[in-house]
Parts: C-alpha cells; structure tokens; sequence
C-alpha cells in the first residue's frame, strides 16, 4: 500500500488526461492490483472543501503518510513572488507544493510545466512560472538545486507534453514496488529507461531519413519530416516511436514533426515567427543536425544518401 | 427571519482546474452564489508577437481536455484569415478528431467526474443507494471500472490522425498533416465498434443504437425506459430514476437561455471557410434558445459581449465587443465579492444577455427549427425540457449522454466518406488579416479570434465554454448561468456541501481554460486570452 497525493498548479490536466488513457496498468489497475491509495485528485478526488484541507493539512504534518507526491503543471508565482495567481484549498499553491515535497517520501514531477516550466514559462512568462527542480535548462527550479526528498531522490521529472501513460504508471509501480532503487537518472532528472534514446528511434520514416527523401508539405505518406517540416525526432531523447500513443501511432508516424517536448527547451524558438513546422538552415543545411552529428559529416552523409537512394524510395510506400 | 450561513468552499474539486465557490444558506437551501476562478496563466501574452501558427501548438495545450477543440478552433480561425481552401478529407479528418475527443469525454466525465457524488452518504437512505455505490464507486465500480478504462479507446483513432491524444496539432491551415491509410480507416472502425459493444450499447444503453435513435420525445423515453430488463437496468435507466429518486431534477436549473456555436463543417460545404460562410455550412447548426419566450436564433460571434465589473480587472465597466477589448488586470487579485472575485470575466450575447453553454445548450439548439432544413434537428430533450418544466442537473446529464449516440453516427459517417487517394492539404499563402474559428467543446461554445500583421500574431482571444458558464456577475449584477444554478440546491449538510458539487459538475466546468492574461512584471495594458 502507497499513499499517492496529486495536485495540480498552474496545468492543463493535459497529463491527468494522458495518465487515464493507461493500459496494463490502467488508474483502476493501479488502485486495485498495486495497492495505489490514491488520497486525493484534481479531476478523481471525493472531498471538497474543507475536508480536503484537512487531508491536506494531515499529509504534511505526517499524520496520512505521503510516499508519492505527484505534482502536475507550473509553480505559479505571480504575482511578485506570491502566487496568489494560483490559488488553491485558501492559500497559494505554492505553499502547499513545498509543505508537501517536503513531506513526502517521493517526488514525481509530471509533464514538462512541472519538470521545466514547459509552455506557461515560454518568454515572457506572464505568471513567472517555474519547473519544481528547473526552469528550462536551469537547475534549481521551485525546489531549489540541491533539494532532495525523504527518500534520498531529487524530484523524478517525467517530462513530454503530455508525458505518456506508461511513462507515468511504470514509475508509480516502480516506486510501489520497491523499485525506485533502480531508476537511474539522467543530468535532468529523467528515468533513463525512458529518456535515453531517440523519438526518431523507429519511426517508420527512417528509411527516407536515411536516403535523404523530404516530406515536402504536409498530407503526404512518404518521406520524413526532419529536413524541411522542422522535426526535431533526431534531437531529442523519448520512447514514442518505441511506445506507442494510445497504443497507435505516434506524431512523426501520423505525419507530425516532433516538437522536442521531452526537452527543457519546448517550445523551440520561443515559437518566433518563422519557426513552426518549419526547418531551420543556414544555405540549405539544418541549424540543428542529428545529435552528435556535425556539418561536414552531415554534408558527407546526405549527398552520399541522395547517390544512393532507390528509386523507391521517392514513391509512395505507405499507400492506400 | 432565519440566520443566513455562508459556506466558503475551497475547493470544489473535480471540475478541471480550480474552482472555489461561496453560498449563502438560509433554511437549507442555497439563497445566493459566487463562483471564483482561481488560477491565472498567461497565454495571450505568450502568443502575442509569436508565429501565426503559433496557436496551433499553444492552445491545445491550453486544455488538456479539450485540445481537439481548440485545435478546430485555431486551424479554422487560421484558415479564415489566411483564405485558405482546405480539402474534404481534412474537414472529415479534423471533424473525426473532434468527435473522438468528445466520445472520450462521455465515460470519463460521466463516472469519473460525476456519478460517484451518487455514492455519498447523503443518498444511503434511496433504495438505489447500494447499487450505485456497486456501479459509481471510485476506482472499484463495475461502471466506473469499464467506463473510465474505455474512455481511452476513442482517442485511439486521434492518434492515427494526429499521432496522439491530448496534445496533437495536426490541423493545420489548408487541412490536416496526415494521410490516412487504409488500415488506418478499418483500424478506427474496429475501435468504435469496440467502444459501442462494450459500453455504449451493453452498458450505457442496454440496448441497440437503432433502437435507442426511436426515442424522439418524452413519451417515448417513457415508453423505452421499462420494455425490457435489459433497458432498466442500463446505466441511463438506472441513472434516469435514481437521479428522480434522490431529487436532481429540483434544482441546478440556471439562467433559462443557452448557446450554442454549432459544430461539424459540412465537408462538402466549407472548403473556401469564410466567418460569414460558416453558420450555413454546419451539421450541427448553430444557435440561441430562450426559454421564456421558446425562440431559437441563429448565433453568431457579432453578439459576443464581456463585462469585467466583478473581474480582477481596471477597465470600462461597460460592455465590450471581445476582440475590441484592452485588458488592465489588477496586480492585487483580494477576493471582494461585492467588487471583484474572479478572473473569469461576465460574457453575454448583446440581445439575449447571460447565457449558459454545454451539451445542454445544443440540444436545446438542436430542437429548434431554425437554420437550414437539411441541418441537424432533434426534438428529445427540448421536449423533455418543456414536460418536465424546465432546466435541472438532471436533464443536464440526460442530455449530455444524449449526444453520444449522435457523435458515434457523426464518426461512422467521416470513416465512410473519406476518399482515400484525394488530398488532405492544399498548401497555403501565408498572409496578414483576421480570423475566427469556432466549435462545440463537449463541455460547451469554444471560439477563438485571431490578428495576424506582419506575419506574426498581433492579437489572439479566446472565448471558452466555462467562460460562459463560470462567469461573475455582470454590469446590471444578474448572475453567472453557475452562480443563477446554485440558486435553490438543497444543501443537507454544511460540511459536506455535495450538491453544490453536483451543480458546478453539471456544467463540466473548466476552469483551466478560463484563463486571462496579465503581465506580472509590470502589469501592464495587454490584448488578453482566455481559454477554454
């Protein structure tokens, strides 16, 4: 039995929209099979009011023991510094999300807003909005940088907007089961089990990434969306090409270019005008290149690719 | 003359996003209302100046509930200030998002949000006490159980368009990005199926959908609620009497007037979307019903007022054309509810004033005989509204499930239209102007206005279905259709104030879209932005 607590500060329910989309273990699962006491929740939780505060109030003096807080969306600290622009359960929830990390034994930070600051923190950051251990790339965030919970652990970032269901279940059973041991980290606090390879590992538009052949525009079924469509699958590191969404597909499948949204920096660019769905070059080549690739290798490889692509390749293979 | 108690509920909870309201009690019954909206984010100032297409990855992700939606919202408004021509395929492709997402919403809201209140102490003395408890219960409910596990299967087709749900933006301006296949097609046919089979029609309906599409008026509800034990025993039938049982068709009513902007381009209709074009291109149409005097109107965003009396604002306090407005947020956000409470800010329609919005709202529409004659018409719960003497949570509920069957016939029929070798995407000529974009939310009218100049976004708005329905109170003082709702609710007991809870629930409220802009740093005058 683990007793899971899950607010949200300044969020879009995005995540908890994501996290009840879960398969094998479903939320019920959850509950049910692994002994996840789910003490309260934004959109599932019974009380109101000031039964809640109470909950509340108990899990931080340790009376209701905490084992996971799971914390969705920014800290709000507008205005000033006082968050009173995200109120909650009467007071700033702000106040509630230290009292609580504090408290609890594990901290799992899900979806970008509360890992990096995510969309609500994009320039110029209206409600002054901070990740609970980053802001973008910055270490420290609301918690601070050398902030760790009870357990030992800094906060687990389960970035992606939204981050998907698996990600967010197999951590909570990780954590249920003893397991949280094995979770290895990365510099940014993401499972490494999850966040060490490529969105572009098995994409189905490989084989056009590797001979070279561009989707063009959109509405097409061939050809891949790095070189022209702004995809940034190569350079950035999550499982969705390898876990599906909602057991389907995933956004560079469908015909989507990734957004990076596993990354501190999403969205790219601060969405200046002239960077949506479209690449970014100097003289034909990408600004941004596969990770670890440099330009001349780049310039190397594409024009030895362009040689050797079969006729095929410039054809429609995925068709009716 | 009895003592007046005043509850301070901090928070509602389960609605999306926070909600704190207040109530007056006199003899143990609501006697007045204020709805707060508490969280503030920022978007518009996020978006000025941004990308024109910039929208299209932000306002998804301004509600994760209704990302399909204002995705619709952004792609059309895009699409009416670029002049663009968008192909059949994408009105279909982005029309079947949409209705997935609001399939999605039907199981989740309804067990997940909703019917577990049904399993409050305060109905252990209903003889349906026990059988809720064994179908609503959270987590552990047999309904609760299927219902809130299926709701992730229709989003499964959103995924093979737009590669996943929440938080694709597939459509674009000039169509969609995605080029279904053929095993795309017979894969979200198999997922439907898989939904109706499962729940709709063995759980929810307890019957088939043909049979349930004979129900077009009270009298026939009546006449199908007992035919069979299969139909008793459905969730609706069971929901349908308990919900009499314990007394929700009693109150929630609300401010009697509904809107809706009508939903589902017609794929043969709207290739060349204008804002004017739009009204006569719409399946489902477009319009406003008042009660008081039954008359249905086309609507249309011209009418679209906001009043910030009672917002944390320091503007005109008189009525504002939204996209005219100017936006001077007030640093200090002090809760004073005889001045100003919220951030959601007071929205009306210039003639009929106040007006609530949500699945309730458009049958209301839907029964009406205005708009074209090929439009979709139904006259169930406009007829049920007038038996049983107007609004309440119940009849809410009723018509909000309503609708499901009507959404899955809606996505049988995009699977079958598709032409799979036509286009999905005519390019399109970037260019500045103006636009508007429009559609039903499941949880209600949801519009955005967007400026581009110089190739970036000079202002962009947005009009949320909870903005509607959330709002405070107005120049004249009238209430917010939520505030006018709570109005009369039987309150049991003071520390567990559970109908309240049922009333703002009704309304679906979320209050994560409702959000304005305001720049912390200096305060300053801003275009604003608020979501829904």
């Amino acid at each position: 039995m683990a007793n899971l607590l899950w607010l949200q500060g300044g969020a879009c329910s995005g995540n908890t929209m994501s996290f009840l989309n879960a398969d094998e273990p479903s939320a019920c699962d959850l509950v049910t099979d692994f002994g996840i006491n789910i003490l309260w929740h934004p959109s599932l939780g019974i009380e109101l009011g000031d039964n809640l505060q109470k909950l509340l109030r108990d899990c931080v003096s340790g009376a209701v023991p905490l084992d996971i807080f799971v914390f969705e969306g920014t800290v709000v600290n507008a205005p000033n510094g006082s968050g009173e622009w995200n109120r909650f359960a009467g007071r700033p929830m702000k106040a509630w999300v230290q009292d609580l990390a504090n408290a609890a034994t594990f901290v799992v930070a899900i979806g970008d807003c509360a890992t990096y600051g995510g969309i609500p923190a994009t320039a110029p950051n209206p409600s002054q909005s901070q990740g609970l251990q980053f802001l973008k790339r910055d270490h420290g965030g609301f918690l601070g940088k050398s902030w760790v919970s009870k357990s030992g652990l800094p906060v687990i970032n389960v970035p992606g907007c939204p981050a998907h269901p698996d990600w967010i279940t197999q951590i909570v059973v990780a954590v249920a089961t003893g397991r949280a041991g094995d979770i290895g980290l990365d510099e940014f606090q993401r499972p490494k089990t999850f966040f060490q390879s490529f969105t572009q590992t098995g994409c189905t538009r490989n084989m056009h990434f590797a001979y070279k052949v561009s989707a063009t525009e959109f509405g097409q079924r061939k050809g891949c969306l790095f070189y022209d469509l702004g995809c940034r699958g190569p350079m950035t590191h999550s499982p969705c090409n390898r876990i599906l969404w909602n057991r389907q597909s995933s956004k560079t499948r469908a015909g989507m270019p990734c957004m990076g949204c596993t990354e501190p920096e999403f969205p790219f660019f601060d969405l200046a005008p002239g960077t949506v769905f479209k690449t970014q070059t100097v003289m034909g080549v990408p600004k941004e290149l596969p990770l670890g690739v440099d330009k001349k290798g780049y310039i190397a490889l594409t024009s030895a690719a362009k040689n050797a692509a079969p006729r095929w390749a410039e054809q429609d293979i995925f068709v009716v | 003359m009895s003592t007046v108690q005043t509850l301070d509920i901090s928070p509602v909870g389960r609605v999306e996003g926070d909600l704190d309201i207040r109530v007056d009690i006199r003899d143990g019954h609501v006697v007045n209302a204020w709805t707060q909206a508490e969280l503030f984010r920022g978007f518009e100032v996020i978006l000025r100046d941004k990308d024109p297409q910039a929208g299209l990855v932000v306002t998804p992700r301004a509600c994760g509930i209704c990302g399909a939606s204002h995705l619709t919202c952004a792609a059309w408004a895009l699409d009416t200030a670029w002049q663009t021509e968008v192909p059949r395929n994408a009105i279909l492709a982005r029309n079947l998002g949409q209705i997935v997402e609001s399939l999605q919403s039907q199981p989740r809201y309804f067990y997940g949000l909703y019917a577990i209140d049904l399993t409050n102490k305060k109905y252990k003395h209903s003889p349906y006490y026990e059988e809720a408890c064994r179908r609503f219960a959270p987590f552990t409910g047999s309904s609760y159980e299927r219902g809130v596990t299926i709701s992730g299967k229709p989003v499964e087709i959103y995924a093979l368009l737009g590669g996943q749900w929440p938080h694709s933006s597939y459509m674009v301006p000039g169509g969609v990005m995605c080029a279904p296949t053929l095993t795309d097609v017979t894969r979200a046919w198999a997922i439907l199926e898989y939904f109706k089979a499962n729940w709709l029609e063995s759980c929810w309906l307890g019957c088939t959908l043909e049979r349930y599409e004979q129900v077009k008026s009270y009298d026939d509800f009546m006449v199908w609620l007992d035919e069979s034990p299969a139909h008793a025993n459905s969730d609706l039938a069971f929901y349908w009497k308990m919900g009499l049982d314990v007394g929700l068709d009693q109150y929630g009513g609300g401010v009697g007037k509904y809107i809706s902007w009508g939903y589902l381009p017609h794929e043969d209709k709207y290739q060349k979307p204008t804002i004017d074009s739009r009204n006569a291109a719409l399946i489902m149409k477009s319009g406003v019903y008042d009660s008081a005097t039954d008359t249905h109107v086309l609507m249309d965003e011209k009418f679209t007022r906001e009043n910030i009396s009672h917002a944390w604002y320091d503007e005109d306090t008189g009525d504002q054309y939204p996209f005219d407005r100017t936006t001077r947020p007030i640093q200090n956000n002090t809760t004073d509810f005889a001045n100003k409470y919220s951030w959601a800010t007071a929205v009306s329609h210039v003639d009929f004033g106040r007006l609530e919005a949500g699945p309730f709202a458009r049958q209301m529409v839907a029964g009406g005989t205005h708009g074209e004659s090929w439009q979709h018409h139904d006259p169930l719960v406009l007829d049920m509204f007038k038996k049983m003497g107007g609004a309440s949570l119940h009849l809410r509920q009723i018509a909000r499930m309503h609708e499901t069957i009507k959404l899955y016939r809606q996505a049988e029929r995009c699977l079958r239209e598709f032409k799979l070798n036509d286009p999905w995407y005519i390019k399109p000529k970037e260019r500045d102007g103006r636009g508007w974009g429009a559609t039903e939310a499941i949880r209600g009218a949801l519009c955005h206005w967007i400026e581009v100049k110089d190739s970036k976004i000079k202002n962009y708005q947005i009009v949320a279905p909870t903005t509607w329905n959330v709002g405070p109170r107005d120049g004249t003082q009238a209430r917010g259709p939520i505030e006018e709702a709570l109005i009369g609710a039987p309150i049991a007991d003071a520390s567990d104030p559970v109908e309240v809870g049922h009333v703002a629930r009704s309304f679906d409220s979320c209050l994560v879209c409702t959000v304005h802009a305001h720049d912390a740093k200096n305060g300053g005058e801003l275009a604003r932005f608020r979501i829904g």
